[in-house]
C-alpha cells in the first residue's frame, strides 16, 4: 500500500474513499532496467502499469518511437483490459513502475462508471467524459450545456393577423408578455410591445389596424432538444430578441435572451445590436473591442473552443458587413461581394492573429473609388486590432480585390502554372464566405475552383503535399512525453491543427465540398465513407482539443503581451492529463497525414 | 568482518539452542531469492533499553516489489517511556502507540513473515539488532538471516575505486538522490522500508549489469536520471 502513489489525477480522482484504499492495498512495484521489455504488443498483461520513476518507451512495429512515458502516466491499458498490448513497451532507464492487478482493475471498472469511462479506446469519448466531469454544474457551461426545453420558456399566446392593434395590446396586457404569436394562415410571425407603439405612436395606425401589418415575419425557430447555446448562437447569427421554440415543428414556446442573458457576463448578443446601431468608425471601433475581450471571458467560463470560435466568427462578419456599408461607395456596394477567408472563412479565429479577407467585383468600378475604399477599409481594421496579414491576402492588395473575370483568370493560373505561393492561396480562397453584398459572385469564383481541380488529380495532390510542409510527429511526440530539462515546445499549429485543416481542406476539394467549417467538412468526407464515423469523431475531437489548448496559449501570450511562440506549448506546463490527451491527439494526427498521403499516393512526388 | 564471523558462531549457537521447531526453517536461506525490506520505529535510540512502536516489512521477488503484502504493525511499548527527540523524528506519540498491539503477538507474525530470507534496509543492524532483543527473549534466538545493507551496496557501486581522501556520503538522502528515487516522507516505517527495497532493486540490477555510479558529477548525474 504505497502511501505516494497518487490518486488526485485522473482517472483516479473519480475512485471512491474505499475503492481509492482497494486500489491502493493491491499495488506491486515493478523494476526494470534500461532496454528491458516491460510490453509486447499483442500480447496480454497481468497488470495496468503507471510509471513511478524513471522513462518508459513505447514503440510502433516497426521500431519508431512513438512517445516516452514518465512519471504518473498510465500504459499498457489494452494489454489488460483487451488482452493484448496496443504497442511496444520498454524502460530506457532504471524504472519503477506501480503495478494495478487486472482483477482489481476490471472489480474497479465494472463497479465505477466514471472511472471505468477513461479505459475507453478512442479519444473522442475520453474527451468528452473529461469534459462532463470537470465541467458539469460549474459556472456557465453547465447551463450552455443544458437543453432549451429545460430553460424558462414563456408560453406562446396566439393572435390572428386580421385582430386589432387594440386588441393585440389587450391581450399583452392579460398575459403579462411582451410579445404574440402571430398567426396568418400556415404562417407565423411575431409582434412585441415595441412593434404596437411604433406603429401607433410613430407611423400613426389606427388602433383598428390589423396586427399582421406591425408583425416581423422572419420568427427564427430552434427545437426544443437544442443546446441553449445553439439558441444563443442563432439569436447572434440573426440578431433576434427572441425565437420561437418548437416541439416536432409545432411552436410551443418563446425564448427570450433576456432568459439566458442574466446567466451571462459575456452578453454576446448585445454586441450585434451595437455592431447594427453604429453609426461610425468610433462606434463600431467599441464592438470590436468588446468581440475581442469577450473571447477572453467565455474561455474563462469554461465554453469549448468550437463555440467561442463560431460566434466570435459571426460576431466579426456583421462587423465586417457594417464596415462595408459605412466605407463601400455606392459603386462597390452594388456591384462588389466583399468576403472573408482563411481561419476566419472556416469560422475557426478567437484571437485575432492575422486577417485574410477580399472584394470581388461583377463589373469594374472607378478606378479612385476602389483606391480609396482599399485604403480606408484596411485602415479601420487595423484601428480595429486586427493585425495586417502576412502573406498580405487582404482587399488593400489587388489581386485581392478585383473583377470576377481578372480573378478566375488568377484562379487558372494557381491551379494550371502553381508556383510556391499557389497552394496556399488555393487553400485561403477555397475557405472563403460572402460577408456583404452579392454573395454569388463568391459562390460563382467558388465553383469555378472546384470545376478547375475537378479529376485533376496531380494538382489536387499537389496542393494537399502542403501537409507535409512540417516535420511528422515521430520525434515530436517523443520529445512532448521527455520531462524538463531537455524537452522541445511542441507547435500546436505545425503539429495539430494544420495538418488536420489542410488535410480536410485537400479532401473537400476532391468531394468538390461546399462547406467552410473544418468540422463539417469532417463530416461529409466520413460520409463518403473515405474514413469511418469513429475515426471522423476522434479527428474532430482532437482538432478541438488543439484549436483549445491553442486558444489558452494564446490569451496567455497575449496577457504577456506578445504573439510571439503564441503556439507553442511545453509539456512540463501540461498537467498529465492534458499531456495524454496530447499524446492521444498526435497519434490521430499521425493516422490521418498517413491517410492523406496515401490516398493521394504522397509518396510518389 | 570479525564481526561478521561472531555473528555466524552466534548463529551456530542459538540453531543448536533452538528450542521451538518451527523458527528452524528461519536458520536455511530461502531458495526462492526473495528478500524482505525491513524498517522499524522505536521510543528512542538507545538498543538496550528503547522499544519498537512501528514495524513495516516488504517482501522483494526478483524485480517485484510487493506492496501489495506488505507487514505493517503498530506495537505498543511495554515499559519504555516515549522520548522527546525519538517522538520528533517519527511522530508517533504515547496516545498513538496505546491503539498498538504487544510485540508478544506482533513478533511471531513478523519472523513467520520474514522466514529464511535475507533481510533489507538501510542501517540495517539497528533494525535488526533491536528485533534480536525481543527474539532471544521470546524464542531464544537472535535473527539469523543474511542481512544486506544498501548503503554498502551503493559504496560499491560509488566508492570502491575512490582515490584516498575522497569525501564519502553515504546518507539516505545522497543514495536517494543518485538513484533519483522520489523523496517519501522519511522516518515513516513503511516508506522507509519502501526506499530500501526500491534502491535494493536498483543497485543488485545496476551491479548485475556491471554499472557504477559516478562521484565527480552526483549532482548532474541524478538530474539526469531523475530528471
Amino acid at each position: 500500500m504505497p502511501r505516494a502513489f497518487d490518486t488526485s489525477t485522473a482517472p483516479f480522482d473519480r475512485l471512491t474513499a474505499d475503492e481509492r484504499a482497494e486500489l491502493l492495498a493491491a499495488l506491486d512495484i515493478g523494476y526494470f532496467h534500461p532496454g528491458q521489455k516491460i510490453l509486447e504488443k499483442g500480447a496480454p498483461a497481468d497488470h495496468l502499469h503507471i510509471v513511478l520513476k524513471g522513462a518508459v518507451e513505447e514503440y510502433d512495429d516497426e521500431g519508431h518511437l512513438i512517445a516516452v512515458l514518465g512519471p504518473k502516466q498510465i500504459f499498457g491499458i489494452r494489454a489488460v483490459v483487451h488482452g493484448a498490448a496496443g504497442a511496444n513497451y520498454q524502460a530506457s532507464e532504471e524504472s519503477l513502475v506501480y503495478l494495478v492487478p487486472r482483477d482489481v482493475l476490471l472489480s474497479l471498472i465494472r463497479r465505477n462508471h466514471e472511472f471505468a469511462v477513461f479505459f475507453y479506446t478512442d479519444i473522442s469519448s475520453k474527451l468528452a467524459e473529461v469534459a462532463r466531469t470537470e465541467k458539469s454544474g460549474q459556472g456557465i457551461e453547465g447551463v450552455l450545456r443544458s437543453r432549451i426545453r429545460d430553460a424558462r420558456l414563456r408560453a406562446p399566446t396566439f393572435i390572428d393577423a386580421g385582430d386589432s392593434i387594440e386588441e393585440a395590446e389587450r391581450r399583452m396586457s392579460e398575459t403579462e408578455s411582451n410579445s404574440l404569436m402571430v398567426r396568418d394562415g400556415s404562417r407565423i410571425g411575431i409582434v412585441t410591445r415595441t412593434n404596437l407603439s411604433k406603429a401607433a405612436i410613430f407611423s400613426k395606425l389606427p388602433l383598428s389596424t390589423p396586427v399582421g401589418d406591425c408583425t416581423s415575419w422572419t420568427l427564427i425557430s430552434v427545437d426544443e432538444n437544442g443546446f441553449v447555446f445553439d439558441a444563443l448562437i442563432t439569436m447572434t447569427r440573426h440578431n433576434k430578441r427572441r425565437l420561437a421554440v418548437t416541439r416536432d415543428g409545432e411552436t410551443v414556446g418563446v425564448l427570450e435572451d433576456i432568459d439566458i442573458l442574466g446567466l451571462f457576463a459575456g452578453n454576446s448578443q448585445l454586441i450585434p445590436g451595437r455592431i447594427d446601431r453604429a453609426r461610425n468608425l468610433d462606434d463600431l471601433a467599441v464592438a470590436a473591442r468588446d468581440i475581442q475581450s469577450q473571447v477572453e471571458r467565455l474561455h474563462r467560463q469554461g465554453v469549448k473552443v468550437r463555440e467561442i470560435a463560431s460566434l466570435t466568427s459571426d460576431l466579426n462578419r456583421l462587423l465586417f458587413a457594417k464596415l462595408f456599408d459605412l466605407l463601400a461607395p455606392p459603386s462597390i456596394r452594388e456591384v462588389g461581394c466583399l468576403f472573408v477567408m482563411g481561419s476566419e472563412g472556416r469560422g475557426e479565429q478567437t484571437v485575432r492573429t492575422d486577417q485574410d479577407n477580399g472584394l470581388l467585383l461583377a463589373q469594374p468600378v472607378p478606378e479612385a473609388d476602389l483606391t480609396r475604399f482599399r485604403a480606408d477599409f484596411q485602415q479601420a481594421l487595423a484601428d480595429f486590432g486586427f493585425p495586417p496579414c502576412p502573406g498580405n491576402i487582404m482587399v488593400s492588395n489587388p489581386m485581392w480585390s478585383q473583377t470576377l473575370d481578372d480573378f478566375e483568370d488568377q484562379l487558372r493560373r494557381w491551379v494550371m502554372t502553381p508556383d510556391p505561393e499557389s497552394p496556399m492561396y488555393l487553400g485561403i480562397f477555397y475557405d472563403a464566405v460572402a460577408v456583404a453584398g452579392d454573395a454569388e459572385l463568391i459562390a460563382r469564383a467558388k465553383d469555378r475552383f472546384l470545376a478547375l481541380m475537378t479529376g485533376e488529380t496531380a494538382a489536387i495532390a499537389h496542393f494537399a503535399k502542403a501537409i507535409d510542409q512540417f516535420p511528422g510527429p515521430g520525434g515530436v511526440i517523443s520529445s512532448i512525453m521527455a520531462t524538463v530539462g531537455r524537452e522541445e515546445p511542441i507547435d500546436l499549429k505545425k503539429s495539430g491543427t494544420f495538418p488536420i485543416v489542410h488535410g480536410i481542406r485537400s479532401l473537400a476539394i476532391e468531394k468538390g465540398l461546399t462547406e467552410t467549417s473544418t468540422f463539417e467538412r469532417i463530416d461529409r468526407i466520413a460520409e463518403t465513407g473515405l474514413f469511418d464515423e469513429a475515426f471522423a469523431r476522434d479527428l474532430a475531437a482532437a482538432f478541438g482539443w488543439f484549436m483549445g489548448l491553442r486558444l489558452q496559449s494564446q490569451l496567455r501570450a497575449q496577457l504577456a503581451g506578445t504573439t510571439e511562440g503564441e503556439s507553442l506549448v511545453r509539456a512540463s506546463d501540461l498537467t498529465t492529463l492534458d499531456r495524454d490527451l496530447m499524446r492521444d491527439g498526435l497519434r490521430v494526427v499521425k493516422r490521418f497525414r498517413e491517410i492523406v498521403r496515401n490516398h493521394f499516393k504522397l509518396g510518389m512526388f | 568482518m570479525l564481526e561478521r564471523m561472531l555473528r555466524r558462531i552466534r548463529r551456530e549457537i542459538d540453531r543448536r539452542r533452538l528450542s521451538d521447531p518451527q523458527w528452524q526453517r528461519m536458520f536455511e536461506e530461502d531458495a526462492s531469492g526473495e528478500v524482505v525490506s525491513i524498517d522499524c520505529e522505536t521510543t528512542g535510540f538507545d538498543l538496550r533499553k528503547d522499544e519498537i512502536i512501528y514495524v513495516s516489512a516488504i517482501r522483494v521477488a526478483g524485480n517485484r516489489i510487493l506492496t501489495s503484502s506488505a507487514f505493517n504493525a503498530l506495537i505498543r511499548p511495554e515499559s519504555a517511556t516515549m522520548r522527546a527527540d525519538a517522538i520528533r523524528v517519527h511522530q508517533l506519540r504515547a496516545v498513538d502507540v496505546e491503539a498498538g498491539r504487544p510485540m508478544s503477538e506482533v513478533l511471531p507474525e513478523l519472523l513467520d513473515f520474514i522466514g529464511g530470507r535475507p533481510v533489507v534496509g538501510y542501517w540495517i543492524d539497528y533494525d535488526v539488532s533491536m528485533l534480536d532483543r525481543c527474539a532471544r527473549r521470546a524464542f531464544g534466538f537472535r535473527l539469523p538471516n543474511r542481512r544486506i545493507e544498501v548503503s554498502e551496496l551503493y559504496y560499491e557501486l560509488k566508492y570502491r575505486k575512490a582515490p584516498q581522501g575522497t569525501r564519502i556520503d553515504l546518507s539516505f538522502n545522497a543514495i536517494a538522490r543518485d538513484l533519483g528515487l522520489r523523496e517519501l516522507p522519511a522516518h515513516d516505517a513503511f516508506n522507509d522500508a519502501l526506499s530500501a527495497a526500491e534502491m535494493y532493486v536498483q543497485l543488485t540490477d545496476m551491479k548485475a549489469r556491471g554499472r557504477t555510479i559516478p562521484r565527480d558529477r552526483g549532482a548532474d548525474v541524478a538530474t539526469a536520471i531523475a530528471h
